[in-house]
């Protein structure tokens, strides 16, 4: 398993998502699934930079597996407030631009994208799986 | 590619160019940028997108911005995006709302 930490600062994010994006792309996955892999990375972990430490200072840890059948389980970990991703409400798609909302829309992508995606509180920490296959 | 964007308003038009990439680390920049044309009368908001790579919500909700906060009345444009972007604004359905084309027709 490769795994990198860092502080949860936005100047760390390209960073972090490169080490995923280079991991996938090593392991043999098209451009278009790398693309789609490096998006739902960055919606999870500026989620996690931007609330999960409510402005105090704190980790993320990002690491990924690969399945016998290929398939790549990403994780990322945070040490802070519960807070399942997963729980909002979807945005409204149809909606006209006018009338959307702001929130919900990067948490919507990265179902999209993904082929299953996963929340757990563990101990202190909260644990967002993302499973892509090849 | 370079990342980086500008823009310009004329006449009733804000041409937005994008280069690279617009995500959460560069998409506040952006909407920086575009809040100065707020008050003023925008008729059209053209985003060229023909060298624009990568964009994730961050970016999508800069489009939203500027269509809620600068040209409620103003028609949105994509030029020129290439097929990784489109599929993210066709994923969150931004495309029934703009104008997609290959080129801007001034």
């Amino acid at each position: 398993m490769a795994k990198l930490v860092a502080s949860a600062d936005l100047a760390n994010l390209s960073k972090l998502i490169n080490f995923i994006v280079e991991g996938a792309k090593h392991a043999g996955f098209d451009e278009k699934k790398v693309t789609q892999i490096k998006l739902a990375s960055e919606e999870i972990i500026v989620n996690v930079m931007n609330y999960a430490y409510r402005g105090k200072e704190g980790d993320v840890e990002v690491s990924y597996t690969f399945h016998d059948d290929g398939a790549m389980e990403i994780e990322i970990t945070d040490w802070g407030i519960p807070f399942d991703p997963f729980s909002l409400p979807e945005p409204d798609v149809a909606a006209p631009l006018q009338d959307r909302k702001i929130g919900g829309l990067g948490i919507y992508l990265v179902r999209k994208v993904m082929d299953e995606v996963r929340y757990k509180r563990i101990d202190d920490k909260n644990v967002v799986t993302l499973i892509k296959k090849p | 590619m370079e990342t980086k964007f500008s823009v310009t308003f004329n006449e009733g038009v804000a041409k937005i160019e994008l280069s690279g990439r617009l995500d959460a680390t560069n998409a506040p920049l952006l909407q920086e940028e575009l809040k100065k044309l707020i008050g003023q009368d925008v008729k059209r908001l053209v985003f060229f997108a023909k060298d624009l790579e990568y964009i994730s919500s961050a970016g999508l909700r800069v489009i939203i911005f500027a269509k809620q906060k600068i040209g409620v009345d103003a028609q949105v444009y994509l030029i020129g995006a290439q097929e990784e972007v489109l599929n993210v604004i066709k994923m969150s359905g931004l495309d029934n709302f703009m104008v997609i084309s290959d080129s801007y027709d001034e």
